[in-house]
């Protein structure tokens, strides 16, 4: 059964699947399957114009295609920390993820959008933008990319396109610990620091208050519907998962489920 | 010059091809930070991703318009990645590849071809 999830008439339409907690390396493979199914442009009843993935990760460091700066000692370093390390093929340099911070992947093919890699980044950067502003917290774009309040990110940003399909995407802090970044230089930048929206709002938010804003905004800035992602899709993400036997951290009624959306 | 729909350009003499990706990748793109070219000697096949050029954080994949080895990387562009948007025909070409199937290159697109493609794709 499909569900509306935002329904404003715009002539292009995303899925949407809130996963919940996932480790970083599960919800990577699932990015690549659905970027697979994304690029093949076959069943465009079953893709629309792109996927959102909604997770949550356990504390993870990742860098980005310019990797060469994080040494093996480093990365042996953090791990001891315990968390886990990985280096992709993102933009961006050093970030990390973890409880309490919203991370979202859109798995969009952009010949539905604006084909420019500039455009996109930026339409992330004002969704991000929106949905600080929808909870009271004066946030903006810089030089360099992210969403700032004042000189702390509350937002990084770091995606990766192949013929015009994107994956990773953004990790919004609502609540999470941010003494994890205190073991790195955040994104590369020495002189500027860390927030939440908790924290700027001084008051306990949730990953949960943020889902739905969130995508609000994302559908009125990319001027996208949004529809659950069908119970078929998941069903075949989880198999491809056992297939690779990649399914070790999670369970499949997990997997199944899309959690948290409130429906309008 | 020929041209390939994901943007990237080759200019051949010989045997040996130049390529770098067009004044509209690079607009589209932003300022490139960094570009992963790759290595001489690697063995590429026509539309294989062989590189990426990064910029606002984004890594977008680059894809080798020919089939053929690697026979230079352009350093100049791995020390200053903005000689991409300021000369993306000239001092920004990203690597130089030995041709194993010079047919390849007739189904590549010629200049008018590659400015209709644009206009087509409403870029």
């Amino acid at each position: 059964m499909k569900i509306s999830v935002i329904s404003q008439n715009f002539h292009r339409s995303v899925n949407v699947w809130s996963v919940g907690f996932l480790k970083y390396q599960t919800a990577y493979h699932i990015q690549q399957y659905l970027a697979n199914l994304q690029s093949q442009r076959l069943n465009k009843e079953k893709t629309l114009d792109g996927t959102i993935i909604i997770v949550e990760h356990s504390p993870v460091y990742t860098t980005g295609i310019r990797t060469q700066g994080y040494s093996e000692s480093e990365e042996r370093r953090l791990k001891t920390l315990g968390a886990e390390f990985y280096r992709t093929n993102r933009g961006g340099l050093i970030t990390f993820h973890g409880p309490g911070q919203l991370v979202v992947y859109p798995i969009l093919d952009l010949k539905s959008f604006n084909k420019s890699m500039k455009c996109y980044i930026c339409k992330l950067e004002k969704t991000v933008i929106e949905v600080c502003k929808s909870f009271g917290v004066e946030a903006e774009r810089s030089l360099d990319t992210g969403v700032w309040v004042k000189d702390n990110k509350i937002c990084a940003i770091g995606v990766h396109g192949s013929r015009y399909i994107t994956t990773h995407g953004i990790a919004l802090n609502i609540n999470n610990d941010l003494s994890w970044f205190s073991h790195i230089v955040p994104c590369g930048i020495p002189d500027k620091g860390v927030t939440t929206l908790s924290q700027e709002l001084r008051k306990p938010l949730t990953i949960t208050d943020v889902i739905y804003p969130f995508l609000q905004s994302f559908s009125h800035e990319f001027e996208c519907d949004m529809k659950m992602l069908s119970h078929e899709v998941r069903k075949d993400v989880v198999n491809h998962l056992k297939k690779e036997n990649l399914t070790s951290d999670i369970t499949e009624a997990q997997l199944l489920r899309n959690n948290d959306l409130k429906l309008k | 010059r020929k041209y390939t729909e994901q943007h990237e350009w080759i200019d051949v003499q010989g045997k040996i091809g130049t390529v770098g990706v067009t004044d509209y990748a690079q607009g589209a793109l932003g300022d490139v930070v960094f570009a992963q070219l790759p290595e001489p000697d690697s063995e590429l096949n026509q539309m294989d991703d062989c590189g990426a050029l990064e910029s606002v954080k984004a890594a977008s994949e680059l894809y080798s318009p020919v089939s053929g080895t690697v026979v230079e990387k352009n350093k100049d562009v791995e020390e200053t990645p903005a000689l991409i948007n300021q000369s993306p025909y000239e001092q920004g070409w990203l690597f130089k590849i030995q041709l194993s199937k010079p047919e390849e290159l007739d189904a590549l697109l010629d200049e008018a071809g590659y400015e209709n493609h644009l206009k087509n794709t409403g870029h």
